[in-house]
C-alpha cells in the first residue's frame, strides 16, 4: 500500500527504535536514575555480579571467532553490528534483566519444602544452582533472538545501503552465533534434569518466535498492520517481549517444586512486568521529546496503536499522508504531535501503570523479603516516566 | 609422523599393504570403550572377526569404481551386492529373509509428516505454511526409517515385541524435525536457493522469515522431546542441537596441514550429520533398554551409518547430475567447502593444497578443482572409506538379537552406499 520507500525508512526506523528501547530507561533524566538504582540495588540481593551468560558460552571458541569476524562488518550497517555493542555498552541493565528477575523471584518463593532432593544447604545467596543455570538459559536465548532479530533480507538492500557481501557475511554471523546461544541454551536446559522445565521452556522459545515473525511481517509491510487493536497488540507483545520472562519464572518455582500457585504468580508476575516494561518504552519518544528533535518511533508502538483505534483507521491515514514529505518519507515530528494531541499517549500509560499493578499483586503471593521488595521496585519503576 | 591413518588407506585401497589399514581406521570408526573392532565379548560375531581384515578389498574397490558413474543399473544391482554378501555376518543369518528397509519401516512412518504438521501448528497461518514447506513428504526421511528400524530391532534384543513405544515413535519424528531445522538454516548460511527440488524458504520469504522458521521447527521439536518425559533422551538429543551448529563453525575454518586437516572433515562431518543419526539411534535404545553397553551399540551403529552417508553425499556431490541431487553439482566447491573426494585427490595433486586454503575463491578454481578430483581416484577412495564405516555400523549391529528390522538396517547400509541420489 505504501511505497517502498515509506517502508524502508520504518523498518529503519524500527531499528534503530530497538536500539532506543534498549537505552530509552537508562538514559538521561529521572526515570533513568530510578531505574538505575532499582537494578543495582537488586543485583546486590541475589550475590552474583551481572554476568549471568553463562561463561562457557562465551570464551567459547566458536563465540570468539565470531567476535573476530563481527569487527569486518565495522563500517556496514548490518544490524549485528548494533547488537554486538549493545553487550559491550549496555550489558549493565537490560539484556540482563530476565535472568535478575528470575533470580529474585527464586529468592523470593525461598527454599522447596516439597522435595527431599533439595537441600537448602545447596543454595547460595538463598537461590539454587539449578535456578541460576536458569537464569542464565533465560539470558542465552534472549540474546540469542536479539541477534537473529537483526537477519537482514537480502533482496530488500540496495546498493546505496552498502555492498550486498557484507550483508550476506553479517546474516552468516548472525544466524551461526544466534545458533550458536540456542544451542547452549538447550544443553543447558537438559542438565536441568526437569522435563516439565524443558517443555516450559522450549514453548516460550515458540512463543518469541512467533511474537518477533509476526513483529517483523509488520514492520516490512505496513498493511499486516492494519486492523491491529490493543488487546491483539497485547497479545502479540506478549509473545515477543513477556512469553520468555513469564515462563522462565514460573520454570524457576518449577525447580524449586513451588506448588503450582506459585508457579502462577511467578508467570503472572513475569508477565504483567514485561509488558509494562515494553509499554515504558514504546512510550519514552511520546513522554521525553524535546522541540525540534527528530525522534524516531514504530508504528507498531503502543501510543500509536491506541491512537489508530481512537480515531479510526481513516482519520489515521490522513495524518499518515498528511505526515509524508515531498520525498515520500515520514515526518515523524509532524506524526508524533498528531498522536500526541490524542488520547492514545494516556492511554497507553494507563495499561502501562495497569500491568504494573497487576505485577504488584502478583508479586504478595510470596511472603515479605528483601528479593520481593526489590520485586516491587522494579514492578513500580517501569511506571516512571 | 610416519604416514597419517588415511594415507595408509590409500595405500592399502591400491593394492600394496593390507595390515596398516584396519588399525589406523579403528582410531577413526567405532572407536569406544565398550565395542572396539578386537573386541572380543561379541555375541553374534565370535567367528567373523578375523575374516573381515582380510584383503578382499582392492577387488571391491574396482568393482566399486565400475559402480560410480550414476546408472539406473546400479541401483538395481545393489540388492545382490557382492561385498555385504561376502560379508560374514549376513552369511551367519543366510536364512533371515532380506527385507525392504522402506518397506518394513513404511508401517511406522505413515504419520509422520501429520505429526509434524501437528506440532507444528501455530495460529499465524504463513509462519505454519513455511514450517509445513518441506515436510512434503518428498524428503527421503532417512533418519525417521533408521530410528524405527533401531526401535524395533531394540525392542525385540530387549525381549519385548517389536512395536514402537510412544516415546520411539516421537524421536523418529524429532529427527526429521531437527534435520529439517537445520537444512534452513543451512540454507540462508550458504545463500542456497533452491532444496529438494524447490524454491528454498529463504528464495521465497526472505532470510529473516527463514531463520525464524527454522528456530520454531527446532523449538516444537524440543517441545515434543520434553513431553517424551526423559532426562537422559533430552541430554542426548540436546546434544545433537549443539554439534549441529559446532559442525557449521568447524566449515567456516580450514586446516593448514594435511592430516589435520582430514581430521577436520571427519569430525564436521559426525557433527553435522553423523551426531543426528547417533544419538537419535541411541536414544530410543535408552527408552526401552538400561544396558549403556546396547545404547553404544545404536550410537555407533548411527554414527558409522551417519558418516559413511555424508561421504557418499560427498561423492554425489561430484559424480551425480544436479537433477537427481536436487542441488547443483560441485554445490561443496562453490562454496568453498573441500570434502573427502578433493582431500583424497590433494594427495595426487598438490596443487589442490593452495585452492583449499584459498577455499576455490579465485577464477577457475572451482572447474581445476573438479577436473583434478575426477582425474584422481578421489571418488573411489571416499566410497571406500564410505564402505569401511558402513562395515563397522554392521559388524555393531550384528550384536543384536536377530529380527527383520536388525537386518534391514544392515540391508540400509547397502542403500547408504548405492544411492545415487
Amino acid at each position: 500500500m505504501f511505497p517502498a520507500p515509506a517502508s524502508r525508512l520504518t523498518r529503519l526506523g524500527s531499528v534503530s527504535f530497538r536500539g532506543l528501547r534498549c537505552l530509552s530507561l537508562f538514559s538521561s533524566s529521572d526515570s533513568s536514575t530510578t531505574w538505575s538504582k532499582v537494578v543495582s540495588d537488586a543485583e546486590k540481593i541475589v550475590g552474583y555480579p551481572t554476568s549471568f551468560m553463562s561463561l562457557r558460552c562465551l570464551l567459547s571458541d566458536e563465540l570468539s571467532n565470531v567476535a573476530m569476524h563481527v569487527r569486518k562488518l565495522v563500517g556496514t550497517q548490518h544490524p549485528l553490528l548494533n547488537t554486538a555493542r549493545g553487550f559491550v555498552y549496555d550489558s549493565k541493565n537490560n539484556l540482563q534483566m530476565r535472568g535478575l528477575i528470575v533470580l529474585l523471584l527464586s529468592k523470593a518463593a525461598g527454599p522447596s519444602h516439597a522435595s527431599s532432593d533439595l537441600l537448602p544447604q545447596d543454595m547460595i545467596s538463598g537461590i539454587y544452582p539449578s535456578q541460576r543455570n536458569l537464569a542464565e538459559i533465560t539470558e542465552l536465548i534472549h540474546t540469542a533472538f536479539l541477534v537473529h532479530r537483526g537477519i537482514v533480507n537480502l533482496k530488500e538492500w540496495t546498493d546505496s545501503d552498502g555492498p550486498l557481501k557484507d550483508m550476506e557475511f553479517g546474516n552468516k554471523m548472525a544466524v551461526l552465533s544466534g545458533d550458536f546461544l540456542l544451542a547452549n541454551a538447550c544443553t543447558g536446559l537438559a542438565e536441568l534434569n526437569d522435563t516439565k522445565v524443558v517443555e516450559l521452556i522450549s514453548s516460550a522459545i515458540g512463543d518469541l518466535v512467533q511474537g518477533i515473525y509476526y513483529e517483523s511481517s509488520c514492520s516490512a509491510e505496513e498493511s499486516l498492520c492494519e486492523g491491529v487493536d490493543v488487546a491483539s497488540w497485547e497479545d502479540q507483545t506478549f509473545l515477543s517481549h513477556g512469553a520468555l520472562l513469564a515462563k522462565s519464572c514460573q520454570a524457576a518455582m518449577q525447580l524449586a517444586k513451588h506448588d503450582r500457585d506459585a508457579q502462577r504468580q511467578a508467570y503472572l508476575y513475569g508477565k504483567h512486568l514485561s509488558l509494562g516494561h515494553k509499554l515504558n518504552s514504546d512510550l519514552q519518544p511520546f513522554v521525553k521529546s524535546r522541540l525540534g528533535e527528530m525522534t524516531l518511533f514504530s508504528l507498531s508502538a503502543a501510543p500509536v496503536v491506541f491512537h489508530r483505534q481512537i480515531i479510526g483507521n481513516e482519520r489515521w491515514h490522513q495524518q499518515l499522508e498528511e505526515a509524508r514529505t515531498l520525498r515520500n518519507q515520514l515526518d515523524y515530528t509532524k506524526l508524533l504531535a498528531a498522536v500526541k494531541s490524542e488520547k492514545g499517549v494516556s492511554s497507553a500509560v494507563d495499561l502501562c501503570r495497569y500491568h504494573s499493578n497487576r505485577a504488584l499483586e502478583a508479586i504478595q503471593a510470596f511472603p515479605s523479603s528483601e528479593a520481593r521488595s526489590a520485586l516491587e521496585n522494579i514492578a513500580s519503576a517501569v511506571t516512571k516516566f | 609422523m610416519a604416514g597419517s591413518w588415511w594415507m595408509s588407506c590409500r595405500r592399502f585401497s591400491t593394492g600394496f599393504t593390507t595390515c596398516g589399514l584396519s588399525e589406523t581406521l579403528r582410531c577413526f570408526i567405532g572407536r569406544s570403550p565398550y565395542s572396539p573392532a578386537s573386541s572380543t565379548g561379541r555375541p553374534f560375531l565370535s567367528s567373523a572377526a578375523g575374516k573381515e581384515k582380510k584383503p578382499l578389498f582392492p577387488a571391491q574397490i574396482h568393482s566399486k569404481a565400475s559402480h560410480l558413474i550414476p546408472s539406473g543399473i546400479r541401483h538395481r544391482s545393489s540388492l545382490l551386492y557382492p561385498t555385504l554378501q561376502s560379508c560374514s555376518c549376513r552369511t551367519t543369518h543366510s536364512d533371515a529373509k532380506l527385507r525392504d528397509p522402506f518397506t518394513l519401516a513404511q508401517k511406522d512412518l505413515t504419520s509422520l509428516y501429520d505429526d509434524i504438521k501437528k506440532e507444528l501448528f501455530v495460529a499465524k497461518t504463513e509462519l505454519n505454511y513455511l514450517c509445513d514447506y518441506y515436510f512434503d513428504g518428498r524428503g527421503k526421511a532417512i533418519r525417521p526409517i533408521i530410528v524405527v528400524l533401531m526401535a524395533r530391532a531394540m525392542n525385540i534384543h530387549s525381549n519385548r515385541a517389536g512395536d514402537l513405544l510412544p516415546g520411539q515413535r516421537t524421536i523418529a519424528m524429532i529427527s526429521e524435525m531437527i534435520h529439517t531445522a537445520s537444512l534452513v538454516h543451512d540454507d540462508v548460511i550458504d545463500g542456497s536457493d533452491e532444496r529438494r527440488g524447490k524454491r528454498s524458504i529463504n528464495e521465497v520469504w526472505g532470510e529473516k522469515k527463514a531463520i525464524l522458521a527454522g528456530d520454531f521447527i527446532l523449538s516444537a521439536a524440543t517441545k515434543a522431546l520434553a513431553r517424551i518425559g526423559n532426562c537422559a533422551v533430552v541430554k542426548v538429543l540436546s546434544q545433537v542441537i549443539e554439534d549441529l551448529v559446532r559442525g557449521e563453525f568447524m566449515q567456516l575454518g580450514s586446516k593448514e596441514n594435511e592430516n589435520e586437516r582430514f581430521k577436520h572433515y571427519l569430525e564436521k562431518t559426525y557433527k553435522k550429520t553423523a551426531s543426528l543419526m547417533a544419538h537419535s539411534c541411541k536414544a530410543v535404545s535408552i527408552l526401552v533398554n538400561s544396558d549403556p553397553e546396547v545404547h553404544e551399540i545404536a550410537y555407533q551403529y548411527g554414527k558409522n551409518v551417519g558418516i559413511a552417508f555424508q561421504l557418499v553425499d560427498d561423492v554425489l556431490d561430484f559424480t551425480s547430475g544436479a537433477e537427481q541431487l536436487g542441488k547443483p553439482a560441485a554445490a561443496d566447491l562453490k562454496l568453498g567447502l573441500a570434502t573427502g573426494p578433493v582431500l583424497f585427490a590433494c594427495q595426487q595433486f598438490p596443487e589442490l593444497h593452495a585452492m583449499i586454503m584459498r577455499r576455490f575463491s579465485s577464477k577457475g578454481d572451482v572447474d581445476r578443482a573438479w577436473q583434478y578430483v575426477l582425474q584422481s581416484d578421489g571418488v573411489q577412495q571416499t566410497t571406500y572409506l564410505a564402505q569401511r564405516y558402513c562395515e563397522e555400523a554392521i559388524k555393531q549391529i550384528s550384536r543384536l538379537q536377530p529380527s527383520a528390522e536388525r537386518d534391514a538396517l544392515i540391508r540400509l547400509t547397502e542403500i547408504v552406499l548405492n544411492r545415487n541420489k
